[in-house]
C-alpha cells in the first residue's frame, strides 16, 4: 500500500508542481501575485477540451490549449498589470486587478460552455488497461501526465539558465531598472515570462481536465490555494522550490491519507507547511532564488 | 379482406386517432379554479452560477418549463397566471439570505421553493420559519431541514429515507459482512449520507473496516481508495455528489477494486456510465425519481425536457418540477397567499407528480418511496 500511495503522491505532486512553477515565475520577475493564474488553468483545460472535441489529436490539443494560455498570459499581463505598472501602483492593486481578470475569464467561459461538467474524447486512452507493476498500479494516461509535467519542468529550468530569454527573465527579476540600463527590454521580457507561467498554467490545466477526465468551471479553486501555499513554501520566486514543494504537498497530502487521517488531510499539510516556515521563514529555497538561478 | 379484419382494422383507426388527439391536446387543459385571472408569483432560489451551478441549472430550466406548461395548460393552475421566479444565488450562502429576505417582504410572493444546497437551506429556512412563511426544499435532503420550523417543506427525499432502504435491499441480496464509507465531510448533504450509511451498515451488522473523507472539488480519490483495497471491505458506501462520485467510481475501477459499490440520491445523475466509464456498472444507487418511470406525467416531462434543452433532465429538474405541480395543484384550490400556501400545503393528500403520488408527512417531509436502481451501461434499471 505505501508504494502504491508513495506513486499516488507523485503523479499528484508533478501537477501541483508544475501549476506552481508559473505562479512563482511572475512573482519572481514582478513580485505580485497573480490570481488569475488559476482561470488561465481552467481556460486552457476548456480550449483543449474544445480542440478534442474538434477531432485534433490529444498532444495537438495539449500543446494548443497551453500556447492560448500563453497568450491569455499576455492579454491578462497588458490589460491587468501593465497600465498599473506604469503608474507604480504597487503590489496590492494588481492582486486585486487580476482578481477582477480571473472572475471575468470565469463569466466568460460559464457563457460559452455552461455549467456542466465536459469529459475528453482521449481516443481510449483512459479505458486502456491499467498497468501492474510490482505492487503498484498506473495507467497509460497517469505515466505520461507525469512524463510531460516533469518534461515542461526540465525544459523550464533550461530555458532560464541556458538562453538568452533566460538570461533577461532572471535579469530583470534581479534589478528591473538595472537591466533596462543594460539594454534588457522590459515589457518584452515581462511579457515572454508572463506568455511562459502561463502557458505552464495551463499545460497543468489540460493535464488536470485529463488526468480525471473532467473539465469544470470550478476546476482551479482547489489548486489555487494549494498552489499558493506550495510557492511560500518552496520560498516566493524560486522554481526549484516551487517544484519541490509541489511535490511535498502531493505527497503530504496522500500520505495523510494513507495514515488514516483523511479528515485531517488540509489540517497536516499546513500544519507541515506552517512547521517549516517556521524553521525557514523565507521557504526551503529562500528568497530571490530565480535570481541566482 | 374479411368483414372481420375490416371492423378491427376500424376500431384500431378510431383508437388510434382517439390516442392522437388525446395527445396533441392540451394534457390537463386548465380548469376554472377559485383563483382563476389572478396572478400569483412563486419566488425560486437555485444558484444557477458558481459552485452548485450544476444542480442549480437543471432546477431553473424545469421551472422555465414548468412555466411554459402552466401556459399551455400542460400543468394545471385552475386558470391563475402562475409563474415561478428563479433568481440566481449563485452558490453564495449571503446572497441565498439576501434573497430570501427580499420574496418574504416584496408583497406578492406567497413561498419560496428552494434553495438549491441544505447548507444553504439551514441559513436561510429559519429566517423564514420565524415569519411563518411557506417554504419547500427540493434538494435539500440532509437530516434537520424540516425540523427547522414548523412552515418548512421538501419534496426531496431525505437520505434518511433512501439510504436505509438501500442498505436493506442490497444486504438482502449480496449478504456482505464488511463494508468501507467514504463520504464528503464538508457539505451537509454528503456528510448525511456519510452518517446514515454507518448508523444503517452497522445496524444491518456489517462490520465497518473504514471510513474515508474527502472535500467537495476534490478530484484524486488514490489514496483513499488505496487505503480501502487494503481493507479488502465486500462494499463501498459513497456518500458524494455526481462529479465526485464519478471519480470515485472511475478511479476505484482503476484500482481494480472490485467490491460492490452502493450510493444515494447524489448518484441519480443520466450521465453517471458515460462519465464514470465500465466501472460504474452495477453500482446501485438509492434515488427520489427514475428517468424512466412510467408515470404519464415522468414521460412526458422527460421527452419535453429533453426537446427544450438538448439532454434528459436529472433529479434535481425532477424534484423541482414536482415542486411546481405541487404548488399548481394548490393555486387550482384557491391558493394564492402566504398563509392560503401554508394552509394548502399543510393538507396536501395525494399530488400526482413527476415523481409519482407523493405527499407530505407529519414532519413536513415528502411521503414517498424510494427507488432503487442499478448503473447499467447508457442508463439505470431497477435493481432486482
Amino acid at each position: 500500500m505505501v508504494a502504491q500511495q508513495l506513486l499516488n503522491g507523485l503523479f499528484l505532486g508533478a501537477v501541483y508542481a508544475l501549476f506552481a512553477v508559473g505562479y512563482t515565475l511572475v512573482f519572481g520577475v514582478l513580485d505580485i501575485l497573480n490570481l488569475a493564474h488559476a482561470a488561465i488553468f481552467t481556460a486552457s483545460a476548456f480550449v483543449a477540451f474544445s480542440l478534442a472535441a474538434a477531432g485534433v489529436p490529444l498532444p495537438l490539443a495539449f500543446l494548443g490549449a497551453a500556447a492560448v494560455g500563453g497568450i491569455l498570459g499576455i492579454l491578462l499581463d497588458r490589460v491587468a498589470f501593465a497600465p498599473l505598472r506604469r503608474r507604480n501602483a504597487g503590489t496590492l492593486v494588481p492582486l486585486i486587478s487580476s482578481i477582477g481578470v480571473a472572475i471575468i475569464i470565469g463569466a466568460v467561459l460559464r457563457g460559452i460552455y455552461g455549467v456542466d461538467e465536459k469529459h475528453f474524447t482521449t481516443g481510449g486512452l483512459d479505458t486502456a488497461p491499467a498497468i501492474h507493476l510490482g505492487p503498484v498500479t498506473f495507467t497509460a494516461v497517469e505515466l505520461t501526465i507525469f512524463v510531460a509535467a516533469v518534461a515542461l519542468m526540465v525544459v523550464l529550468s533550461w530555458v532560464l539558465r541556458a538562453t538568452t530569454l533566460g538570461r533577461r527573465i532572471r535579469a530583470v527579476a534581479a534589478d528591473r531598472i538595472a537591466a533596462a540600463l543594460l539594454g534588457v527590454d522590459l515589457e518584452r521580457t515581462i511579457a515572454a515570462t508572463f506568455f511562459i507561467a502561463s502557458s505552464l498554467g495551463g499545460a497543468a490545466g489540460v493535464l488536470t481536465g485529463l488526468e480525471y477526465n473532467s473539465v469544470t468551471l470550478d476546476m482551479g479553486s482547489p489548486i489555487e490555494l494549494k498552489g499558493l501555499a506550495i510557492i511560500i513554501l518552496g520560498g516566493m520566486g524560486s522554481v526549484t522550490g516551487a517544484v519541490i514543494g509541489g511535490f511535498i504537498i502531493g505527497a503530504v497530502e496522500t500520505l495523510s491519507i494513507a495514515a488514516g487521517l483523511s479528515e485531517w488531510r488540509d489540517a497536516i499539510t499546513f500544519g507541515v507547511m506552517f512547521v517549516i516556515l517556521v524553521a525557514r521563514p523565507s521557504g526551503l529555497f529562500g528568497k530571490r532564488a530565480l535570481r541566482q538561478a | 379482406m374479411n368483414r372481420t379484419s375490416v371492423c378491427a382494422l376500424a376500431l384500431c383507426s378510431i383508437g388510434a386517432i382517439g390516442a392522437i388527439v388525446a395527445f396533441a391536446a392540451p394534457s390537463g387543459a386548465a380548469s376554472k379554479g377559485p383563483a382563476a385571472g389572478k396572478t400569483v408569483h412563486v419566488g425560486v432560489i437555485a444558484d444557477v452560477t458558481g459552485g452548485a451551478g450544476v444542480y442549480g441549472t437543471p432546477q431553473k430550466n424545469a421551472y422555465e418549463l414548468a412555466n411554459d406548461d402552466i401556459k399551455a395548460g400542460r400543468i394545471d393552475a385552475g386558470g391563475a397566471n402562475l409563474t415561478f421566479d428563479v433568481q440566481d444565488a449563485a452558490s453564495d450562502g449571503a446572497q441565498v439570505v439576501n434573497l430570501m429576505q427580499k420574496f418574504m417582504t416584496d408583497g406578492s410572493t406567497p413561498l419560496v421553493l428552494g434553495p438549491t444546497l441544505s447548507g444553504e437551506a439551514f441559513k436561510a429556512f429559519p429566517i423564514a420559519a420565524r415569519a411563518s412563511f411557506p417554504v419547500m426544499g427540493t434538494s435539500t435532503t440532509a437530516e434537520g431541514v424540516t425540523a427547522i420550523g414548523p412552515s418548512v417543506f421538501r419534496d426531496s427525499l431525505a437520505e434518511s429515507q433512501v439510504i436505509p432502504t438501500t442498505v436493506k435491499r442490497t444486504h438482502d441480496k449480496w449478504h456482505y459482512k464488511t463494508a468501507a464509507v467514504i463520504f464528503g465531510d464538508d457539505n451537509a448533504f454528503t456528510k448525511t449520507d456519510g452518517d446514515i450509511f454507518t448508523r444503517e451498515l452497522k445496524a444491518a451488522g456489517v462490520d465497518v473496516v473504514d471510513t474515508e473523507t474527502f472535500h467537495i472539488k476534490d478530484t484524486d480519490f488514490q489514496p483513499a481508495l488505496t487505503r480501502i483495497e487494503s481493507k479488502h471491505p465486500d462494499v463501498i458506501a459513497i456518500g458524494a455528489l455526481f462529479p465526485e462520485a464519478t471519480k470515485i467510481i472511475q478511479q476505484a475501477g482503476k484500482l481494480g477494486i472490485k467490491a460492490h459499490m452502493i450510493g444515494g440520491n447524489g448518484l441519480n445523475a443520466p450521465d453517471m456510465y458515460s462519465v464514470a466509464g465500465p466501472s460504474a456498472q452495477g453500482t446501485v444507487v438509492g434515488a427520489a425519481w427514475y428517468s424512466g418511470a412510467k408515470y404519464p406525467s415522468n414521460l412526458a416531462f422527460v421527452k419535453s425536457y429533453t426537446a427544450k434543452y438538448g439532454k434528459g433532465p436529472d433529479q434535481f429538474a425532477a424534484q423541482s418540477y414536482a415542486a411546481a405541480q405541487i404548488v399548481a395543484d394548490l393555486v387550482a384550490h384557491g391558493a394564492t397567499t402566504k398563509d392560503e400556501m401554508l394552509s394548502g400545503l399543510r393538507n396536501v393528500r395525494v399530488i400526482q407528480t413527476v415523481l409519482g403520488p407523493i405527499g407530505f408527512d407529519p414532519n413536513r417531509d415528502v411521503k414517498s418511496s424510494p427507488v432503487i436502481l442499478s448503473i447499467v451501461k447508457d442508463g439505470f434499471t431497477y435493481f432486482h
